[in-house]
This record gives C-alpha cells, sequence and structure tokens, in this order.
C-alpha cells in the first residue's frame, strides 16, 4: 500500500469512528463500542507496567473498583460530582498502588503478580463486608436525576461513546510519549534484563513503582467512566479476579509491550465476547469466559507476541 | 451459608463481655487446624511444582475443584461415596496431570515465570467455565452418612468430616516426605530441582520426573478436593478460594519448600478460623491476605524457607 492510500484507509475509518454513533442508534452496539474502547484504554494502562515493565498484575480490578466506589459513594452521599470524587478516587487508587509496590518489588519471581492478587481481594472482601455503606453484593445503584453533563448522566449512549474515545486517544498519546521517554527506555532494560539494568544505575523499583502509579491511575479513572455509564457497580463484578484476568487478556491477545497490541486485543475480544454472548449466553453462561481462557491458552503457546503481530508483518 | 460455601455449623461469635471463652478458642482453633490440614495438601502439591519445575500453577484450585466434581460425580450416580472413591478419584486426578503436563506444562517449563502464570491462569479459566457449562452454577452436595456426626472429646466437638480430612491429609503430606527423602524417585525429583543439566548427566530424565511431580502435584490437589466435598458445597467457582489460599499458604512457607507448606496451611486454617468466628465470617480472608502481605515485607522467603533471588 502507498502511504497516500494509507493516510487515506486511516482517514475514513478515523470518520467512521466519529461518526458511528450518528449512523448507528441501537444503544447496546454503541455501549459495545464504549466497552471497546474502555478495555483499550485499560489495556494500554495495564501495558505500561504488566507489558513494558513485565510486572504481570492481576490486580487492575482493585484499582478500577476503588476510582467507580469512592466516585459513585460521594455522588449518592454527598452530591459532589464525579470530576472531583473521580480524583480522589484515582489518588486513593495511586496509594494503593503504592501498597502494592512497596513489598513487592523488592522480590523477583510470582511475588508481584500474588500480592496484587491479594491486595484486589482484600478490596472486594472489604466492599462486601461493609453493605451499610457500599451496599455490599446488591450493589450500589446510582440515582438517575435527569441529564447533568456534571454529574456524567445523559439519556443517550453517544456521549459516554465520545468521552471513551477521548480517554482512549488521550491516555494512548501518553503511552506513545512514556514508550519514548526515560521510563520506558528504563522499563524495556529491566524487562530485557533486571540485574543489567540495575548495574546500569537504573534504580528498577523505583521506576516499576512510577510505571504501576500511572498504570493504577489510568485504571481508575476508566472505572469512573463506566460506573457512571453503567448507573450501577457491584463488587464481584467490577473488583472480581475475572475482571483482573479480562483486562490482561485483552493485552496479551493483542500484543503484550506493543503501543497497539491493547487496542486491537480489544477490539478482538470484546467483540468476540460480546458475540459469544449473543449466540450462546442465552443456552449457558460461561461460554464466554470458557473462550477467554482457551484464547489466552493459545495465543501464550503459539502467538506469544499477540495478534497485532499479524498486522505489523503484513504492512 | 458463608461466602466459603461452607455447608456445616460455624460455632457463632462470642457473645458478651465475660472475656475470650476458652471452649469457643479451642472449639475455633481445632476447625481451623483441621481444614488447614487440606489446605496444606492442596499447597504442598503447589509447592511441589514449583519447587521441582518452577512452574506457578494457578489452576491448582481448579484441579480442587475436578477433585469435588469427580467425588459428587461418583456419588450420585454409581453411589460410591467420597471415602471409598478417594483413591478412584486420586488416580483419576494422577492421569489429569499427565495430560495437562503433555499437552501444556511440557511446552513451557523453563521459561520465564509469567509465561507459566499465563498458561496456568487461561486453564484455570477455561476449566472453571466449562465446568459450569456442563454442571451449571448449582451448588452440589454430596451426602455422606457422617457428614453431621461428630467426636465428642472433653467438651469440643470436632465433626467426623473435619477429622478424616485432617488424617488422610496427614497421610497424603507424610507419604510424600517419605518419597522425596528415602526413595530413588524422590532423590531424582530433588537432583532435578537443583540443576536440570546435572540431573542429566546423572542419567535422570528430567521430563519423566517432572512428569510424575506435576501429576503428583494435581493428585494432592484432587484428593484435597474429595476431602472437602462432605464439608463445602461443589460450584464451579470454588476453585478461586483455594487457589488464592494455596499461594498464601506457599509463600508463606517459602515457596517450594514442602515442610514449610505443611505447616503455612496449618497456620493460614486457624488463622481464619479465629478471624471467622473473633472478627466477623466474612471478613475470614482479609486476614489471610493481610498475613501474606506482612510476610513479603518482612519475610519474603517465608518462615520456614530458603531465600529467594
Amino acid at each position: 500500500m502507498s502511504k497516500k492510500m494509507k493516510y487515506a484507509v486511516a482517514g475514513f475509518f478515523a470518520l467512521l469512528i466519529l461518526a458511528f454513533p450518528l449512523l448507528v442508534d441501537n444503544p447496546y452496539i454503541i455501549h459495545t463500542f464504549f466497552m471497546v474502547f474502555l478495555f483499550a484504554t485499560m489495556g494500554l494502562g495495564w501495558n505500561l507496567i504488566g507489558g513494558y515493565g513485565a510486572q504481570l498484575s492481576l490486580g487492575h480490578a482493585a484499582f478500577f473498583a476503588v476510582g467507580a466506589y469512592t466516585a459513585v459513594l460521594f455522588v449518592v452521599y454527598k452530591s459532589i460530582t464525579p470530576f472531583l470524587g473521580g480524583v480522589v478516587g484515582i489518588v486513593f487508587a495511586v496509594i494503593l498502588a503504592i501498597i502494592i509496590g512497596l513489598p513487592s518489588f523488592r522480590l523477583r519471581g510470582p511475588y508481584f503478580t500474588l500480592s496484587t492478587i491479594a491486595a484486589a481481594e482484600i478490596v472486594r472482601t472489604l466492599l462486601l463486608h461493609f453493605q451499610d455503606f457500599t451496599g455490599g453484593a446488591n450493589g450500589i445503584p446510582i440515582p438517575f436525576k435527569g441529564e447533568n453533563p456534571l454529574f456524567l448522566q445523559f439519556y443517550s449512549k453517544a456521549p459516554y461513546y465520545y468521552l471513551a474515545l477521548i480517554m482512549l486517544i488521550a491516555v494512548f498519546l501518553l503511552l506513545r510519549f512514556l514508550e519514548k521517554s526515560k521510563i520506558g527506555r528504563y522499563l524495556a532494560a529491566i524487562r530485557e534484563d533486571q540485574d543489567a539494568a540495575e548495574s546500569l544505575g537504573i534504580k528498577t523499583h523505583k521506576v516499576k513503582m512510577i510505571a504501576l502509579i500511572i498504570s493504577a491511575a489510568i485504571t481508575a479513572a476508566c472505572g469512573v467512566l463506566y460506573a457512571f455509564t453503567v448507573g450501577f457497580i457491584d463488587p464481584d463484578s467490577i473488583a472480581g479476579l475475572s475482571l483482573s484476568i479480562e483486562i490482561a487478556v485483552v493485552v496479551i491477545v493483542g500484543g503484550i509491550g506493543t503501543l497497539w497490541g491493547p487496542i486491537v486485543g480489544a477490539g478482538v475480544v470484546i467483540l468476540l465476547t460480546e458475540l459469544t454472548n449473543m449466540y450462546l449466553g442465552a443456552m449457558r453462561s460461561g461460554a464466554s469466559l470458557m473462550l477467554y481462557g482457551l484464547l489466552l491458552i493459545i495465543v501464550i503457546l503459539f502467538k506469544p507476541q499477540g495478534l497485532s503481530a499479524l498486522f505489523r508483518k503484513k504492512s | 451459608m458463608g461466602r466459603n460455601g461452607l455447608t456445616e455449623f460455624v460455632p457463632s461469635r462470642q457473645e458478651g463481655g465475660k472475656g475470650v471463652d476458652l471452649n469457643i478458642f479451642l472449639q475455633t482453633s481445632i476447625n481451623g487446624l483441621m481444614i488447614g490440614g487440606v489446605y496444606a495438601l492442596v499447597a504442598v502439591g503447589l509447592t511441589l511444582i514449583y519447587g521441582v519445575m518452577r512452574i506457578v500453577n494457578f489452576a491448582q484450585g481448579e484441579f480442587v475443584m475436578l477433585g469435588m466434581y469427580a467425588s459428587w460425580m461418583l456419588a450420585t450416580f454409581l453411589k460410591i461415596g467420597p471415602y471409598p472413591g478417594l483413591f478412584l478419584v486420586g488416580l483419576f486426578m494422577l492421569g489429569i496431570g499427565w495430560l495437562i503436563f503433555k499437552t501444556l506444562i511440557n511446552r513451557v517449563v523453563g521459561k520465564p515465570d509469567e509465561v507459566a502464570i499465563l498458561l496456568t491462569l487461561g486453564l484455570s479459566t477455561f476449566l472453571q467455565n466449562a465446568i459450569l457449562m456442563i454442571f451449571g452454577a448449582d451448588y452440589l452436595t454430596v451426602q455422606t452418612t457422617i457428614k453431621d456426626a461428630a467426636f465428642n472429646m472433653a467438651g469440643l466437638s470436632v465433626p467426623y468430616a473435619r477429622v478424616i480430612a485432617f488424617l488422610v491429609a496427614l497421610l497424603f503430606v507424610g507419604l510424600l516426605s517419605y518419597l522425596l527423602a528415602k526413595t530413588d524417585l524422590g532423590r531424582a525429583m530433588r537432583a532435578s530441582a537443583e540443576s536440570r543439566d546435572i540431573a542429566i548427566l546423572l542419567g535422570i530424565n528430567p521430563k519423566f520426573i517432572f512428569t510424575v511431580a506435576f501429576g503428583i502435584g494435581i493428585c494432592m490437589a484432587g484428593v484435597a478436593g474429595v476431602l472437602l466435598t462432605p464439608m463445602f458445597y461443589v460450584y464451579p467457582g470454588i476453585g478461586t478460594l483455594f487457589n488464592t489460599t494455596a499461594f498464601v499458604v506457599v509463600v508463606l512457607g517459602g515457596m517450594g519448600s514442602v515442610p514449610g507448606a505443611f505447616l503455612g496451611g496449618l497456620i493460614i486454617g486457624i488463622l481464619e478460623s479465629l478471624t471467622g468466628t473473633y472478627v466477623s465470617l466474612d471478613l475470614a480472608p482479609i486476614g489471610t491476605f493481610m498475613i501474606f502481605l506482612i510476610v513479603l515485607f518482612l519475610r519474603p522467603s517465608g518462615l520456614f524457607g530458603r531465600s529467594v533471588n
């Protein structure tokens, strides 16, 4: 393909994505694409520590839930805008990230992964336990008080679609910047050989901590947007291990440690999940998650560099 | 029903302000110790696999779950109770372990930890949801005659199911320790764990040793599942609980250490039981995870392990 053709194709797709909610007015389809953008954004965030830094996190649901619950509880109890509550939520998520990173980044091996799981389970158990405050297992609905952008409440799904798209583009640009920055190069060095990186004077646990903090902040912001789009949150679906796994699977299927991987992965995985839910979900639950597992096994064994590698070879 | 899906009676929180009631404390500790034996069995299997071939098996809990379903099927379709069926399920799980090793695990031995973690995570998600599709999400129970019977002594009452689970777990851990310490197979396992290359030089076939070790590790999880069926509901998601608990136990005991995993299991069992009784039943997992983070912070090599890195 010539360069001109490429730009033309890219331009066409960009226009299509922008005009999509105007062309399609099925809220279910718009919401599906919202989920693709959301998972792509979370995947980009996860990839910073999980891919570039090769520190496998299986607790990102905790950051997501901390962001979502903080913003929602601020609205429900104090009627404070999620733009403020969300910032507080992000700060809490960052504090959690530091608590996880402090003990585990000193160690090699699976300790970091295990601490992320432990921390997420603590968050989920606490959310379930303090039910008078959080609604417990029943979850907590956000009362709809009419269209109000300041409270992220809209009648149509389209505004959420655009908000997620804006967030995705912003995070993508941030990651593109970070990839080329000092942090990105240090992370690459740590991934290749941690001992060599240390002997070059790189403070490896500081670099990993910075990556985890940025990653946690992005994930918490996604949690806030998700909560207000769906209008309801509960601990098992947003603080459970399965969400953490989904985020990781999206990136691994797409291509771990690459800029486009999370976006390709979110497209493939989320659309595939929705399709299986549509055709098989009515018959049997578990079909789509079984597919997740299978996809993960196949990619790890046969295509560890992810699906986005297929595109790279062609162009 | 607690979130753990425990079907039997759990001593209620202590009433009034007369200080610590010794009887309730002892009762809680013994109940925890008994269940801790089963945690130890799951964790010993996990630590054996890690110790011998450096595979972090995130599907260990799912093999507990498979053992539970196998036991349930034997009881439901063939009227073979959990205890008589123990060896059948054990053999079946040994076969499953062999199959999984040959098809999947074999390909990632010697690769970085993350590869094995992701592979077994995929396997865990797959198994859990395959079972969900086949059996549905219902909570199943296995009826045994001794289900509600309890062993009474000095004012304490311990359900037989727990006593048997503890003793059988003890027996299996003992057999494994004997195997590792005294037999050629065990020595070969320890040699392969130390260095694959030297093991080959000594004429050991590490592939075979890894297959056996993985099979034994999975078998222990399956047997733990059988021992748990009289006490726990059987449902597709139950493995997650044992997965996380087993990892906490293994880290507590020092990764790769069999006696460490055994003692760690007992400690976590008692601790969880005490948190459940004296703090709140649904907060019981928090005590476990807090201990995990504290151990990582203060003594990452575990309470009984050799130092890491």
